[in-house]
């Protein structure tokens, strides 16, 4: 859950990637590093197992400060695609404030990236968190690959809410940046519903989103980036 | 239902994140090298580290003098306390005794985790000691104070600048690192500690489904324990008046009539006999035998069974025989392993051809037991269903036009109403050549069945 420490203005927001295993989680993220400015950006801290190659999730920090002086800290997180590793899945969960689900878009993985959809629902459930409210970007990943599915084939994770869909090829950079600009305004969007990042806390939603997006390198992106 | 706190939301400290001893090791080499002292201290102000170089004599000498003893305080409490940027550069604060500290914050993601204070070193530029310092005592020996001053290191200040950062670089990947490790390690142990809850919810609800399936069992046995009540009720009486005609109470009967009555009352005779059967059954499902034990002769027992199953055995044309010999006294439930015995008897009659013959004997086993061995040369039991005779309504032949009678409930009773007089039924059989039952029971069953555990489903129900 956002944490708002009114006494060292300071917000912390959350953000999970959410999938499969080698859906892109991961080079979600190493793209993003690359692409963020390093004045807001800290390290990609990539935690794995040395012995058995198994990921086990990443984690990168953004951080600016408002004009208004508010210290925003904003976490990336990805989690541990592998089936065992459920329960860390549902750690990283825990307070999330937006989640970005990356599916690998190829038909052939329509039934596995289903599974994760549902069993992320569940996750989502137990950590006390509403899906309905919550905001959720879909990135359909790898479209450059034959066999990927269309906009119109998702009906399988449309069934209970209906998110964004953002296509990308994330071992490309593209639509990187535009999966994290629409889970940040979603994100921003319902916080300022909750607690009056506008009013209370004088952060406009352009302001939010310029402080990540007005320095990135727009190598490897699609044309237009905001949306 | 929520998880606990997981480390990944817990705000990092300093202090947890590198190892305070060998940290310090590394603050001593670097100190030692630049010879300049060097403090750490976490974000509220706990000093984690302090390394002092060449500054003991000088400082000292300043602290003895009261006046040097405040200001000291003074600037401690400024290079410790007051703010500086928050970004990883170094501020430069001046001592009144001329000397300097850098000081940096610690930045770790956006955050201002610590601080590390460079010095007291002295400025390159410094010619003479300041009158900050001369005039702090009337006794000040500036000659001593310039002496102790000289083992103090003279920097620059972009120097000072330069280690201070490099300083600040290094424990920026020690703090990474440090970061990196905890929480792998703290992550790997939530994973675990979360999938043990994961794994106790799942066994709680199995053992709840489990006692309400039980439960479901119980209410089954429940029920066929009333039915089969229920069904012996009009039973006797189809029976007894079947008797009461026969015996001429309703007047005379002609031949055909008496052969009629004979069929019913016989069908009803096997008919209440299965019902019986389904009843005690039902009853050990239930848990609901008890044993009444008493002093039995346990001769006496075999000679009626063998009395019981004589008429069928005659007319099937087979040699029943029962070997008496000296026995002791058995303390044991004389109805139910009557019961036991002519089930098994039978049993070895039905399934003998004619010509055969049926032995019924009794021999000691060692362990104050006895044995009662029902040897048939009867058809026999193939190995593959042995294991499963003793099975509740378990049939070897199964088929619709199987050649045998029966409910297949008679071993079940007899391995259930032995079991809960602490004994066992045992099983050998060649096919074709015959059958040997064996009943196993202590000579005082009331002891026995506490002692075993195996029985106490049927003897204490």
């Amino acid at each position: 859950m956002v944490q708002f420490n009114n006494e060292t203005r300071e917000i912390a927001v959350k953000v999970v990637y959410y999938g499969p295993a080698l859906s892109g989680k991961t080079t979600n993220l190493q793209a993003l590093f690359q692409q963020i400015d390093p004045k807001v950006r800290g390290r990609l801290m990539t935690l794995d197992t040395k012995d058995d190659r198994t990921l086990f999730f990443d984690m990168m920090p953004v951080f600016f400060k408002t004009a208004a002086g508010v210290k925003v800290k904003l976490k990336l997180y990805t989690v541990p695609g592998q089936v065992m590793h459920e329960s860390t899945r549902r750690i990283v969960l825990q307070g999330t404030d937006a989640v970005a689900f990356v599916a690998d878009c190829r038909r052939s993985e329509a039934a596995s990236t289903l599974a994760y959809w549902n069993n992320m629902l569940k996750n989502l459930e137990a950590n006390g968190l509403d899906y309905r409210t919550l905001p959720i970007v879909i990135q359909m990943n790898k479209q450059d690959l034959p066999e990927a599915r269309t906009e119109g084939e998702l009906g399988d994770l449309r069934a209970v809410i209906s998110p964004v869909v953002i296509p990308a090829v994330a071992t490309r950079g593209e639509g990187v940046l535009e999966t994290l600009h629409a889970v940040l305004q979603l994100c921003y969007r319902s916080l300022d519903a909750r607690v009056g990042l506008e009013k209370k806390w004088r952060i406009s939603e352009r302001e939010f989103l310029d402080a990540i997006f007005s320095h990135v390198a727009m190598k490897g992106t699609t044309a237009g980036t905001a949306k | 239902m929520s998880l606990p706190p997981s480390v990944l939301q817990a705000q990092v400290s300093l202090g947890d994140l590198l190892d305070l001893k060998s940290f310090t090791e590394v603050c001593q080499s670097f100190a030692e090298l630049y010879r300049v002292g060097l403090k750490v201290f976490d974000a509220t102000g706990n000093k984690l580290v302090d390394v002092k170089v060449g500054n003991a004599d000088f400082c000292g000498y300043i602290w003895q003098k009261p006046d040097g003893r405040s200001q000291c305080i003074a600037t401690v409490g400024r290079v410790k306390s007051d703010e500086v940027a928050e970004e990883a550069t170094p501020t430069i604060f001046d001592c009144f005794s001329g000397c300097r500290y850098a000081v940096q914050p610690v930045m770790y993601e956006g955050d201002v985790i610590g601080r590390i204070v460079f010095g007291p070193f002295v400025p390159e530029d410094l010619v003479s000691l300041p009158a900050t310092l001369t005039s702090i005592s009337s006794d000040f020996d500036e000659r001593l104070a310039t002496g102790y001053q000289q083992k103090i290191r003279r920097v620059s200040q972009p120097t000072a600048e330069k280690i201070i950062k490099h300083f600040g670089d290094l424990l920026d990947v020690l703090v990474f690192t440090g970061h990196k490790n905890l929480l792998t390690a703290r992550l790997h142990i939530e994973a675990v500690q979360e999938s043990y809850r994961e794994l106790q919810e799942k066994n709680r609800q199995i053992e709840e489904s489990y006692s309400a399936l039980k439960e479901l069992d119980r209410l089954k046995s429940n029920f066929l324990a009333t039915m089969s009540h229920e069904l012996r009720t009009p039973l006797t009486s189809v029976i007894g008046y079947s008797e009461m005609m026969l015996e001429g109470l309703g007047g005379p009967l002609t031949a055909e009539q008496r052969e009629y009555l004979g069929i019913i009352m016989e069908k009803g005779e096997s008919l209440l006999q299965l019902i019986t059967s389904i009843l005690d059954i039902s009853k050990i499902d239930a848990g609901r035998v008890r044993l009444v034990i008493s002093e039995v002769d346990v001769g006496q027992v075999m000679r009626d069974a063998v009395a019981t199953v004589m008429p069928l055995a005659r007319k099937k044309g087979l040699k029943v025989m029962w070997e008496p010999s000296p026995m002791p006294r058995v303390y044991c439930d004389r109805e139910k392993v009557r019961q036991c015995l002519i089930n098994l008897v039978n049993n070895a009659v039905k399934f003998t051809p004619a010509g055969g013959q049926v032995v019924l004997e009794a021999r000691p086993v060692p362990g104050d037991r006895i044995g009662l061995v029902v040897t048939d040369t009867g058809i026999g039991i193939g190995s593959d269903h042995l294991p499963r005779v003793f099975d509740v309504f378990y049939q070897v032949d199964s088929s619709s036009t199987r050649e045998y009678g029966g409910a297949g409930l008679g071993l079940a009773i007899v391995k259930s109403y032995i079991e809960a007089h602490g004994g066992e039924v045992k099983v050998e059989s060649v096919v074709g050549r015959g059958t040997t039952f064996t009943v196993v029971l202590p000579l005082r069953a009331a002891a026995a069945a506490v002692a075993a555990p195996g029985a106490s489903q049927a003897a204490t129900g």
